[in-house]
C-alpha cells in the first residue's frame, strides 16, 4: 500500500471515466515526478474551471457568467432553438455557419437502460422556453444514434402537443448513422442542417 | 489468447476518454463481453459507427485475462443488421432497450447462450408490429428464463412433482416466485414469495413458452395478457433483484 496522500490521489483519479486502477496509478506517479509548478498548474486549472465555468441559465451551454456568449449576443435569432445533447455539440454546429439562432443543451440523450429518464435531462426547461412564446422553430440536432433518435422522437411528440404552431425539424439524413455530432465534418453537418425537415 | 470472431448485439455503450467507447455486447459465441473500442466515436474509425446501441455486428474480440480491471479489446466491428423501427417509433425503441436490459442483467460474462442470442435478434426484427409487440416481448422474457435454466414449472408442483390442478377454470393456483413454479396444496405452506395465479395466466405463459405459432392467437383477453405480463415481471424482477429500468416505459 502507498502512503495515504498517494492512495487518495490514485482513488480520485480512478473516478474519472475510462480510468482503471492501473492507469490511475500511472497518472499518480507521473504527477509525483512532475515539477511543483506543473503539478500546481493542473490543480489550479481544475479549481479554476469549477469556480468560473457554470451552465448558461437560458440554454445550459457552458458559460463563464450567468449567460453564455450566444444567449448574450443580441444579433442571434431568438426565435429558433437548436437542441443538442452536449455542450461539445454546439461547436461543430457553429462551425457550419448555417445556424444563426440559439441553442438548448439537454445534457445527454434519453436512455432508460442507462438510468437516463426525461427528468434527468433539461427537457422541462426546453418546454418552458418554447411555451413562453416567440419561438417559431425548434431544430432537433441530437446525435444520429439510436438513443439520439429516440430523444428526438420524444421531444417532437411533446412539442407538437404543447406548441402546435411551432415548426419542429430534424437534421437531414446524410450524417452517418450511429455517429457523434461532435466528430462530424462541417461540410456534411452544414448540409444536414440546411436540408433539415419537419417532423 | 487468440482473437475471437463472433456475431454480437450491442446492449450498452458508454463513451470514455476523447474518442473511445466501452461496450457491453451480447455475442453468439462468447456470451456477454465488456470491451473497449478505441476511437469508436470518430467518424472514420475502423468500426464505421457500427457500434450503436441495439445494432448487430460481426466483431473481433481480444480477450484480456489477468488483472480483473482490464477490459477485453475490440479490434474490429462490421455492421450486419440495424433495426429502423427502433429509431422511428418510441414504443419499439423502449421494447428494444428492455431486451438489452434483460440480456445485460441476467447473463454472465463469457457464458454463451446462442439460442438466446437468436431469440433476441428475432424479437428486435419484429418489434414494429404494435399488436404483437407486448407478446413478442413476453416470448423473449420466457426465452431468457428457458435458456438460462430458470424456466418456472407450469404443470406439476415445483417442490414434489405432484400433479397440480392448473386447468383454465381454476383461478387460485399457488405459484412460488422464489422457488420457480406452481406449488401443490401440501407444499405451499412455509414457501416464501408465493403469488396466486389463475389457470388462464398459466395457460397464456405456457402458450408463449412453446415453439410454433399458437402464441399468436388473436383472441387473447387483454386482462389475461396484463396479468401474465405482471407475473413474468415479478419473476424477472425477483431474479434481477430490482425492478427493470424499462418497465415504466413498456406500457401495455
Ligand atoms: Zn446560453
Ligand atoms: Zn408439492
Amino acid at each position: 500500500m502507498y502512503a495515504p496522500p498517494v492512495q487518495r490521489l490514485i482513488s480520485e483519479l480512478g473516478k474519472l471515466p475510462g480510468i482503471g486502477q492501473r492507469t490511475a496509478q500511472r497518472l499518480a506517479f507521473h504527477i509525483l515526478r512532475a515539477t511543483p509548478e506543473d503539478a500546481n498548474a493542473l490543480a489550479d486549472a481544475i479549481r479554476d474551471v469549477k469556480d468560473k465555468i457554470g451552465f448558461c441559465e437560458v440554454c445550459f451551454n457552458l458559460a463563464d457568467g450567468p449567460r453564455c456568449r450566444i444567449c448574450a449576443d443580441e444579433r442571434r435569432d431568438a426565435s429558433v432553438i437548436c437542441v443538442v445533447e452536449e455542450p461539445g455539440d454546439v461547436i461543430p454546429v457553429e462551425r457550419t455557419h448555417e445556424f444563426r439562432g440559439r441553442y438548448h443543451v439537454l445534457g445527454g440523450a434519453l436512455s432508460p437502460i442507462d438510468g437516463v429518464d426525461p427528468d434527468d435531462l433539461r427537457i422541462a426547461e426546453l418546454y418552458a422556453r418554447v411555451e413562453a412564446g416567440g419561438i417559431t422553430e425548434v431544430v432537433l440536432a441530437t446525435n444520429p444514434t439510436t438513443t439520439g433518435e429516440a430523444t428526438a422522437l420524444h421531444l417532437a411528440g411533446a412539442l407538437h402537443e404543447r406548441a402546435p404552431d411551432v415548426t419542429v425539424t430534424r437534421l437531414a439524413s446524410g450524417l452517418p448513422v450511429g455517429a457523434d455530432l461532435e466528430y462530424a465534418d462541417e461540410v456534411t453537418l452544414g448540409r444536414a442542417f440546411a436540408g433539415r425537415q419537419g417532423v | 489468447m487468440p482473437p475471437v470472431r463472433t456475431r454480437a448485439l450491442v446492449v450498452r455503450t458508454v463513451d470514455v476518454l476523447e474518442t473511445s467507447r466501452v461496450l457491453t455486447l451480447f455475442s453468439r459465441d462468447l456470451g456477454k463481453v465488456v470491451a473497449l473500442a478505441k476511437g469508436a466515436r470518430r467518424l472514420k474509425s475502423p468500426f464505421q459507427s457500427s457500434l450503436d446501441l441495439l445494432s448487430v455486428c460481426d466483431i473481433v474480440v481480444l480477450r484480456k485475462d489477468g488483472a480483473s480491471d482490464s477490459l477485453d479489446l475490440l479490434t474490429e466491428a462490421v455492421l450486419i443488421e440495424r433495426y429502423d423501427s427502433l429509431r422511428r417509433d418510441l414504443r419499439s425503441h423502449y421494447a428494444g432497450q428492455y431486451v438489452a436490459e434483460l440480456l445485460d442483467a441476467l447473463t454472465d460474462p463469457h457464458d454463451p447462450h446462442p439460442k438466446l442470442f437468436d431469440a433476441a435478434v428475432i424479437t428486435l426484427r419484429h418489434l414494429d408490429e404494435p399488436f404483437l409487440r407486448p407478446r413478442r416481448v413476453m416470448r423473449f422474457e420466457l426465452a431468457c428464463l428457458r435458456e438460462l435454466g430458470l424456466m418456472p414449472a407450469l404443470e406439476d408442483c415445483v417442490h414434489c412433482g405432484a400433479n397440480v390442478n392448473v386447468s383454465v377454470e381454476n383461478d387460485r393456483v399457488a405459484f412460488g416466485l422464489a422457488t420457480g413454479g406452481v406449488l401443490c396444496a401440501a407444499c405451499r405452506p412455509g414457501q416464501p414469495h408465493v403469488a396466486t395465479l389463475s389457470g388462464q395466466t398459466l395457460d397464456v405463459l405456457r402458450r408463449h413458452a412453446s415453439p410454433g405459432n399458437s402464441w399468436r392467437d388473436a383472441n387473447l383477453d387483454p386482462r389475461a395478457l396484463a396479468a401474465t405480463r405482471g407475473t413474468l415481471g415479478a419473476i424477472l424482477g425477483h431474479l434481477m433483484g430490482r425492478r427493470p429500468r424499462l418497465w415504466p416505459y413498456l406500457g401495455t
